[in-house]
């Protein structure tokens, strides 16, 4: 890493990004080093470009491949093949000029190719030309009564404190629907954790309607049927399995001063089941993470086959800013593979927007991620609407169930707010600060746009999003209050320059033959 | 649509003119081009001040401060608005020398509402004030309020009686045809035979089409909040000469200001934040009050505001055309007036005349007479 150099912001920041590359732009910044980071960051750095790649953890592989170099555990096979292939990825990766910064928490974005991060108690700042952002997924909000007691968590927590510290948890009920939730039973099952239950919230009505999109899904019949594996692995293990659930409610002794969670309310089969249990993990699918894209005032739209927002991008990732691009989940939801091939072709676009290589070669190199991303999008079709979450569980019916965790905001309230002619998310957030936590409504902002857009009667596009605030995490006072920069070495020249004379050469070149040709 | 008043603007100004005008029985249309409360009056730091300012505003400022102290009552509603006293702290004896010619000011001008404190009652105030700090001078009655609540109040009070409000009107041309002003939207046209401009970050637009000229500017001053912290300081706080003021709120967060600016992009309704000068904020925060070297900030932001050079708003009649009105130009002090402004404006709507002197805040004011 360069020594940082230390400087006073000069307050014109921003209004000329053309002054701010003379001292040190690197050619592309990569927030995240998920999938799609780092197979963007070893793309661009093996055509030539200045990058650097920022993530807030201390090891590359995003949460998919969490740890996957380090594992705490001692059989990380456990986790499946899946989680293996990181290994590789994560090694090529460690092998590219990238500059990489780790524990690098980002928490301003600018669309002038500004980023500005803490790391060791300061703030730095760096800025490029091209900025792909991969902030990859998060776990979809299930808001139901009592989802936000103690000893109710999401099943992705339950699968990072695996991967991280190697820490489970016996006798919990898994509650939701989806691959994942199916895949953290089964790692948990396989290392002998008791799982008191699997309740299953899958509508039966996605069964039928899933299977228009079959002929789509047989493109990949091995993934086709890696979810029904693991449900089956599940069974035959026999841990109680309740399916088609409705009507999710959890208790605890003394709602009122939210105590730890008691137990678990749901009707199967048209039977009310009582199930007791202190520990409940719910999950109901991944969404976008959205803060960074949102942050930016990139263009979105609202996808009904993902039911969520996403930012607006052309096939190469490129957003409503020209100069900054999108890939991996945090575009929508492709899965890890999927991430890995639009970081490529993000970086690929990008190199050609720097002049490294020319739109053919563009179009050439990318040709086998762009046939292949569209094979998995078909699958995706299939898998979307055979997990879409029922509406009972992402918009609440009850008014005392808590919607904007952050600030304690529940059903009851926000539909005051909204008598009281809070039309739209940011009016509401004015009126009951709903959204204005340290989460900045990355919990609730899905959750109040589709609640809008019924009370309303209109699309959830019409009703819009919160606006995004800086800082995007948590910052503390003092490290904000030091500021240093961060350029490229000399070593890692920028590519514009040599790209700009190559340019010029070559059409002065093609300027010859044409006049020979003459 | 015909109306008796067409007000332009609906952040503070504009709704409070509007509730006083409909108090009176007059029929009032309030063309917005955003929704209520979306600019300035929706982001503001939500101060509700008398202490230090300008001496042509302490009239009306005290005048609103009385308002405020029942305005939940008068409006049926919650402002969020507490009473906890302003300390604008000393940081040596120069500052100190400032407080004592401006106590000396405001006595010969009859004003006894600003009393300056020594360090030990300093220190009795804000325990966890840094000890470097030599005194200060306090206002017992200010505050703060929820801007964005407290404009949504005086909305929902002129809507109950009777005045009609128009979101996402932005108004395009404006003619005076006889004796009725014509106001054109995107979608339709307005008229009433009075205009009243509250239009803020825009106002300057809209006094030109009613034919005033204001060398009026725009800017966008930067905020930031922190995470509950466990109670510290029960005043609003500021600084005699550093840009810095903070506020805790009952929940625990701090909200802190000090009037430094980002930039403002009004033609896009943006604002873009100089983080070079919110760290500058962040580091007197914490020379002032180390507690605060642990405080986490949520979040950062900016509003669109409007200034006039010499800081002080217009207030008043259009001095080029009969029967409009302007109120903008706050220069990032506005929201504390608003209570009084609106009974101004309606004053002058519909007796031509106001209680008080407002020949500081003539909207020619800075118009060379003589060559």
């Amino acid at each position: 890493m360069s020594k940082p150099q230390v400087m006073h912001y000069s307050p014109q920041v921003g209004d000329s990004s053309d002054s701010r590359s003379d001292h040190g732009s690197f050619d592309i910044a990569i927030i995240g080093a998920g999938p799609a980071g780092m197979s963007a960051a070893i793309t661009a750095s093996e055509l030539g470009a200045s990058v650097v790649i920022l993530d807030d953890k201390a090891r590359a592989g995003g949460q998919i491949y969490r740890n996957v170099s380090e594992s705490p555990l001692d059989k990380p096979e456990s986790l499946g093949e899946d989680y293996l292939y990181g290994r590789e990825l994560i090694e090529r990766f460690q092998h590219c000029s990238a500059k990489k910064i780790y524990q690098a928490t980002v928490w301003h974005v600018g669309d002038n190719g500004e980023v500005l991060f803490t790391q060791d108690k300061a703030t730095r700042s760096l800025s490029a030309r091209e900025l792909l952002i991969c902030p990859g997924a998060m776990e979809r909000p299930f808001p139901v009564p009592g989802w936000h007691l103690p000893g109710v968590m999401s099943a992705g927590s339950a699968q990072v404190m695996l991967k991280s510290d190697g820490l489970v948890c016996d006798d919990a009920v898994f509650v939701g629907s989806g691959p994942l939730l199916y895949l953290i039973v089964a790692q948990y099952l396989r290392l002998g954790v008791r799982v008191k239950a699997l309740v299953d919230t899958t509508p039966r009505d996605n069964y039928i309607h899933s299977v228009q999109q079959l002929p789509g899904a047989l493109s990949k019949p091995n993934m086709l049927t890696k979810g029904l594996q693991l449900l089956n692995e599940i069974r035959k293990s026999g841990t109680p399995v309740y399916r088609h659930v409705t009507d999710v409610r959890i208790d605890s002794q003394d709602p009122e001063n939210s105590d730890r969670v008691s137990g678990l309310r749901f009707t199967c089969s048209g039977k009310p089941e009582l199930l007791a249990v202190g520990q409940v993990f719910l999950h109901q699918g991944v969404i976008p993470n959205l803060n960074m894209s949102r942050a930016l005032n990139l263009q979105h739209h609202w996808c009904e086959q993902q039911l969520c927002w996403k930012p607006t991008l052309n096939q190469w990732g490129q957003s409503s800013i020209a100069s900054i691009s999108v890939a991996g989940d945090g575009s929508g939801i492709v899965g890890a593979e999927g991430a890995e091939h639009m970081g490529r072709i993000a970086a690929l676009n990008q190199a050609t927007r720097l002049g490294v290589i020319s739109e053919n070669e563009r179009d050439q190199q990318a040709a086998d991620s762009l046939q292949r991303l569209a094979t998995l999008n078909r699958f995706r079709r299939f898998i979307d609407r055979l997990y879409q979450p029922a509406e009972e569980f992402r918009l609440p019916e009850d008014d005392s169930t808590v919607v904007c965790r952050c600030e304690e905001q529940t059903l009851g309230k926000l539909k005051y707010g909204f008598s009281q002619g809070a039309r739209g998310p940011n009016e509401l957030k004015g009126l009951t600060r709903c959204g204005m936590g340290p989460c900045q409504g990355r919990q609730c902002g899905h959750t109040i746009t589709e609640l809008l857009a019924k009370w309303r009667g209109d699309s959830v596009d019409q009703v819009g999003y919160y606006r995004m605030r800086s800082p995007m995490r948590l910052l503390n006072l003092t490290e904000l209050s030091r500021f240093s920069r961060i350029e490229p070495d000399s070593t890692e020249k920028s590519v514009v320059k040599e790209a700009a004379k190559i340019t010029v050469e070559s059409a002065v070149e093609s300027t010859r033959e044409k006049t020979g040709a003459a | 649509m015909k109306a008796d008043v067409i007000i332009i603007g609906a952040g503070i100004q504009g709704c409070s003119t509007a509730y006083n005008l409909a108090k009176a029985g007059v029929k009032v249309l309030v063309l917005e081009k955003d929704w209520a409360s979306r600019h300035a009056s929706g982001v503001n730091a939500g101060g509700v001040r008398v202490l230090g300012r300008h001496v042509s505003e302490v009239e009306l400022s005290k005048a609103s401060m009385d308002l405020w102290l029942n305005l939940d009552n008068e409006l049926e509603a919650d402002t969020g608005f507490r009473s906890r006293s302003l300390v604008n702290i000393a940081a040596d004896e120069a500052d100190m020398d400032t407080l004592y010619a401006r106590q000396q000011q405001m006595h010969e001008l009859g004003h006894a509402h600003e009393k300056i404190i020594d360090q030990q009652e300093l220190r009795e105030r804000l325990p966890h004030v840094a000890p470097h700090c030599v005194g200060g001078v306090v206002a017992e009655k200010d505050g703060y309020a929820i801007p964005y609540k407290s404009t949504f109040a005086f909305r929902n009070a002129a809507k109950r009686l009777g005045a009609q409000f128009l979101e996402g009107q932005a108004v395009q041309q404006i003619r005076k045809v006889g004796s009725s002003w014509l106001v054109n939207t995107q979608d339709s046209t307005f008229e009433a035979e009075h205009l009243v401009n509250c239009a803020g970050a825009w106002a300057d637009k809209v006094s030109v089409m009613i034919g005033d000229n204001t060398p009026m500017s725009y800017s966008a001053p930067m905020l930031m909040i922190t995470t509950r912290m466990p109670h510290f300081a029960t005043p609003v706080v500021g600084a005699v000469s550093r840009p810095l003021s903070f506020k805790q709120f009952e929940n625990g967060t701090v909200l802190i200001g000090g009037g430094s600016k980002g930039f403002a992009d009004r033609d896009h309704n943006r604002t873009r934040l100089d983080y070079s000068k919110l760290a500058i904020g962040a580091k007197n925060a914490v020379e002032f009050f180390p507690i605060m070297q642990t405080a986490s900030v949520n979040r950062m932001w900016s509003g669109l505001e409007a200034y006039l050079p010499d800081n002080i708003p217009v207030i008043g009649p259009s001095v080029n055309a009969d029967n409009a009105y302007h109120a903008f130009g706050f220069s990032a002090h506005g929201f504390q007036m608003g209570p009084i402004v609106g009974q101004v404006m309606a004053e002058l709507v519909l007796t031509g005349k106001s209680r008080f002197d407002l020949s500081a805040f003539r909207v020619d004011r800075f118009e060379r007479k003589v060559l």
